[in-house]
């Protein structure tokens, strides 16, 4: 690791022109993140926490301030070369799983590994990543034949493909069951641990946020609160 | 909901429904509009060149009666003719041959068709255009010529210049521009040109025996008001006088005409059914895929309460709009169609009829275009009657596969539907083909006979094909795979996407294959060692000196070979007066005077199919080929009555014979003894094997000492031969191009139906780390293998097509496969539908990650 920090946000804000209004959704956040954090960021619908997840992610890009992953400042780059930045150093999980329907289990956790033109068969990682979340035996099954949560376990695996130092999760339970929720929750912090990935986690669901190591509130846009948990 | 459900709810709900799709809906529009522009433009067209023939019918004949005969009246006939005239109708003869043309001082003949007329009398009706403008008297004057522009240029000569024809020379007073009956002659072989009779006496060119076709023009003495009395009065007259005579009159226009233009009419009418069809699958695919994403709607109006034949209702109502409106766009379309297309054929035919909106032409298209929307929707709008309203609560579990019983029991109504669709577009087929009933049930059974055999073995072939890239997939990596995983993409519709294209690709491929070996057909019926220039027209005082001087040129491969040819018309078959029997199509050539030969033994390159040939003693024999035994029902042993001359003679057919070379300018079906044939008048055809580049110099040679023999070329010939069929190709491929069209507009539609789930896509690829390079790598490998994929089915189809097509109606010619035409057509389907996909997909490359994350 380079830099001391997996994360740094500079007085970001992110403004919307609606055509007859000018919607500020986030209006000057800073922050660090440090490597192998478990940060969770709350906040109420439309406090802002998915938007600053995108801009972590490079999905989007900021209004003004600066973000750095990893020691790069992505803020200004091209969309093609923020593509390889997150190929080569961030991992994320959808609320909503975002798997590619005509690709099979592996496949789907496979696709980060084709997509970043890594070197070397990534076949026996993918094939270890599923038996890790357990679904090896459904390996060649395609996202229509699996279960929400297995499907999210998929996800799960595809997110940590390319050992990425950052993994950006989006309410990885929203979409799943309590019993569910809590099989991929229990994988994603113990893949995270054992991967050593810094994880940024948006969630409005206080039990989850309780295992993250640091807690960022949002509120209107706004930094409201920002809580570490006692060692 | 039930109770209050009337048609103003359907389709208020119809309209809501559609709107939202409205991006996916305009190129089904499109794909519908191209197949009801094709079929209204060329029924337009046609009606439009009809209602010309009609309307200009004296002028398109220069007469009131015309008839057409290969030899000069005799004298009883003459004074038919003389009576007629004495009584007040005016007749006037008219010369067709085929003779060689060149400038005094260049040797090198071109091969013309030549028209002799009489100036003062010629035309009856209608007038002759020259350049510089002059009347007829005036630019047919006893030393003049007219010619085409083309004749000139080729020639170099100029208005002005002199003309050498027939070893006379003329001056050539005009360029002609337009003669009414250009149509209706009998000869369009070579560069026009026109002389007066007088000044074609000059020549020697026309020898008794001689191949030139004789044209009497009547204009009556009442030729307007209720003439028709009159004008059949002159017919029959004319019909008894010369039996064997082509007689026509302008109230029926020229039967050949008519026949071609119904024929051209009904096959292209069929051509823009496939268009038109391709067209109504695109509308049964989005429906398809239209009805899938509605799949929650439709469960949950089901909850509602709405019954399946509400909702049936519903979609239908969007399935008649959406025909309705391809149809609406598909008249504009149409008429493109009807101003192009006399300039596709202007060369042939040098008529532009005016444009002339058809109504009738409209209304079939109309029809034609909502009856095979329908049609081919009919499926997807019962599959309504099959969603369950709590699929809203599993809709992602996938059904039991079920027994191939249970499977069959659940795909009757799929089947019943494919049935109902065939035999619904073998009524539209013979409805637009067909001019009789007996006619339209032919032609409507055959068309859906063979659209479904085609459609089902491109289905065949491309779900097997599919299946095969599937396996293939897995042993691929990057983007490869997932470009071939896209073909099997839920709701892609590679399937029905290949078999659209395939369609066209075969279509189009099938018409330039048939074009392509038939010309190679003719081309390597001259095979070395035979011969590849003819002389037409040799007579027998030339016939020692002629040979000595072919046999005397330098490059002359073999010794010129003479065919004797002698004018004689049948009489009596077995007894009985040909003319009394029912001869139909190709058999009734025989009622008119044929070219006959004779031959002291059996010729080389032909084959005995049934007897024997006559023996050097025998007399009063007669071989003929497998064609006229067929037509006219002849076997060995039978007697074949003939007169020539005015002389009566009997043979007996001792052979039934195939020839296995095509000698164009002498017709060899029947070949007698010598005999039989001695004393009649003589025409010789002969063929000579000359180097290629020697041909120009012995055809100058012989036409320094012979002006009025016809040297041909076979390459002049093969050039002839090519400028008709890529006419005709031209028309025909400018039809099928618009079902390639319709099944690129397919391909476009399909594209734009996933379009939403390619965008997400698009952004999961970015979000993982995908650049927006590789991205369209891999829709680009997606299209180009669609395309590929669809130019082999095509091909692979036009290759079989072609094949049996060969063998049915050109016996004998023999099928190579063209490689370079069928890596074009795959190629150029693999860049047509990259095309097409591409403008579907635009834009989604650029899509913002988030807003469409954000969306889900």
């Amino acid at each position: 690791m380079s830099n001391s920090f997996a994360i740094e946000v500079d007085a970001v804000t992110r403004e919307i022109e609606t055509g007859t209004h000018l919607v500020k959704i986030l209006k000057g956040i800073s922050f660090t993140i440090p490597h192998g954090e478990f940060v969770a960021i709350m906040g109420a619908s439309g406090s802002g926490k998915s938007t600053l997840l995108g801009l972590l992610a490079g999905l989007d890009a900021p209004t003004s301030g600066r973000i750095l992953l990893d020691g790069t400042d992505i803020t200004h780059l091209a969309e093609d070369d923020m593509a390889r930045v997150r190929g080569s150093k961030v991992g994320f999980v959808f609320q909503s799983y975002q798997l590619i329907p005509t690709l099979t289990a592996e496949e789907n956790v496979l696709l980060p590994h084709e997509l970043t033109g890594k070197l070397g068969d990534g076949m026996p990682r993918a094939r270890q990543l599923l038996d890790q979340v357990g679904l090896l035996d459904r390996a060649t099954h395609y996202p229509v034949q699996l279960s929400g949560g297995e499907q999210q376990r998929v996800a799960l695996a595809r997110a940590f493909m390319t050992h990425p130092p950052i993994l950006l999760a989006d309410e990885p339970t929203g979409n799943l069951d309590t019993a569910n929720g809590r099989l991929v929750l229990d994988l994603l912090i113990r893949l995270n641990r054992e991967q050593r990935t810094t994880l940024v986690m948006v969630t409005h669901d206080q039990q989850l946020a309780a295992y993250a190591d640091r807690v960022i509130t949002l509120s209107d846009g706004l930094l409201v609160s920002d809580e570490k948990k006692a060692a | 909901m039930s109770q209050s459900f009337t048609f103003g709810t359907a389709r208020k709900i119809a309209w809501r429904e559609a709107r939202a799709s409205s991006f996916k809906f305009l190129f089904v529009i499109l794909a519908v509009a191209v197949g009801v522009g094709a079929l209204t433009g060329v029924r337009g067209f046609s009606t439009s060149f009809r209602r010309m023939l009609n309307s200009e019918a004296r002028t398109l004949m220069a007469g009131d009666v015309s008839a057409r005969i290969f030899v000069q009246p005799d004298p009883t006939q003459q004074a038919v003719l003389d009576g007629m005239i004495a009584q007040g109708t005016r007749m006037t003869q008219i010369t067709e041959t085929v003779t060689m043309a060149a400038k005094p001082g260049n040797p090198i003949p071109v091969l013309v068709s030549l028209k002799a007329v009489d100036p003062k009398n010629y035309p009856f009706y209608g007038e002759v255009k020259f350049n510089p403008p002059q009347t007829v008297q005036q630019a047919l004057c006893p030393n003049c010529v007219v010619a085409a522009q083309e004749l000139l240029l080729r020639l170099g000569l100029e208005v002005g210049g002199t003309m050498r024809i027939g070893g006379q020379d003329y001056r050539v007073s005009a360029i002609v521009e337009k003669e009414p009956d250009r149509m209706t002659g009998s000869l369009n072989v070579g560069p026009r040109m026109m002389m007066s009779r007088e000044a074609l006496a000059k020549t020697a060119l026309l020898a008794e025996g001689s191949r030139a076709a004789q044209r009497f023009l009547f204009k009556l003495p009442i030729a307007v008001g209720g003439a028709s009395d009159n004008v059949a009065a002159t017919r029959a007259l004319v019909k008894k006088t010369f039996p064997d005579a082509l007689v026509t009159d302008y109230r029926e226009t020229h039967p050949l005409i008519t026949q071609g233009l119904d024929r051209a009419t009904s096959f292209l009418s069929l051509v823009s059914l496939v268009a038109l069809i391709i067209g109504s699958l695109g509308v049964a695919m989005a429906m398809n895929s239209h009805l899938q994403a509605k799949l929650d709607n439709i469960a949950v109006m089901k909850c509602l309460g709405a019954r399946s034949g509400q909702i049936i209702g519903i979609y239908l109502m969007q399935t008649l709009a959406l025909g309705a409106l391809g149809g609406i766009i598909g008249i504009a379309f149409g008429v493109f169609v009807q101003v192009a297309f006399p300039t596709l054929i202007e060369r042939y035919f040098q008529l532009r009829p005016e444009f002339y909106f058809d109504w009738t032409s409209v209304l079939q298209g109309l029809t034609a275009g909502l009856l095979s929307t329908l049609l081919f929707t009919l499926p997807p709008l019962l599959s309504i009657r099959e969603i369950k309203p709590n699929s809203i609560f599993r809709r992602d579990m996938g059904e039991p596969k079920g027994t191939w019983r249970s499977r069959l029991r659940k795909s009757r109504i799929a089947i019943a539907c494919g049935i109902i669709i065939l035999g619904g577009l073998g009524l539209l087929a013979g409805w637009l083909a067909g001019t009789k009933l007996e006619d339209a049930i032919r032609l409507g059974g055959s068309f859906a006979i063979g659209l479904g055999v085609s459609v089902a073995v491109l289905a065949g072939f491309a779900w097997g094909l599919l299946r095969v890239l599937r396996r293939v997939s897995s042993l691929t990596k990057g983007t490869l795979r997932h470009g071939l995983a896209n073909l099997y993409r839920p709701g892609n519709q590679a399937e029905a996407v290949l078999v659209s294209i395939g369609i066209g690709v075969m279509f189009t491929l099938t018409i330039y294959l048939i074009q392509h070996s038939v010309l190679t057909e003719i081309a390597e019926s001259a095979p070395p060692g035979m011969p590849n220039v003819y002389l037409i027209d040799v007579t027998e005082p030339m016939r020692e000196g002629l040979t000595k001087l072919v046999n005397s040129q330098p490059g002359v491969e073999k010794a010129v070979e003479l065919i004797p040819s002698v004018a004689a018309r049948i009489t009596h078959i077995q007894g009985v007066a040909i003319a009394t029997m029912d001869l139909k199509g190709f058999g009734r050539r025989f009622l008119q005077t044929r070219s006959i030969t004779w031959n002291a033994a059996q010729p080389k390159g032909t084959k005995i199919l049934q007897g024997k040939w006559y023996t050097p003693t025998e007399t009063g024999r007669v071989a003929i080929t497998q064609e006229v035994a067929d037509s006219l029902k002849l076997k060995p042993g039978m007697m074949i009555d003939w007169t020539s001359a005015g002389r009566a003679f009997r043979t007996q057919i001792s052979a039934v014979f195939r020839a296995e070379t095509v000698r164009p300018g002498a017709a060899q079906d029947f070949i007698l003894d010598p005999e039989t044939l001695k004393g009649l008048p003589v025409i010789y055809f002969a063929g000579v094997r000359v180097k290629t580049d020697k041909v120009p110099q012995v055809q100058a040679a012989i036409y320094t000492k012979y002006p009025t023999i016809s040297v041909v070329n076979i390459a002049d010939v093969l050039d002839i031969i090519q400028e008709v069929v890529d006419q005709v190709a031209v028309v025909i491929r400018f039809i099928s191009t618009f079902a390639i069209l319709g099944g690129v507009i397919i391909l476009a539609a399909s594209v734009a139906g996933t379009r939403f789930r390619r965008m997400r896509e698009v952004v999961i690829l970015k979000t993982f780390g995908g650049t927006r390079q590789k991205i369209a790598r891999i829709f680009s490998v997606e299209f180009l293998l669609l395309g590929a994929c669809a130019g082999v089915l095509g091909s692979a189809l036009a290759t079989g097509f072609t094949g049996i097509l060969l063998k049915r109606f050109f016996e004998g010619a023999e099928f190579k496969l063209q490689w370079g035409a069928l890596a074009i057509s795959i190629i150029g389907s693999a860049l047509i539908a990259n095309a097409a996909g591409w403008a579907a997909s635009a834009r989604i490359l650029n899509q913002k990650p988030l807003a469409i994350l954000r969306e889900d």
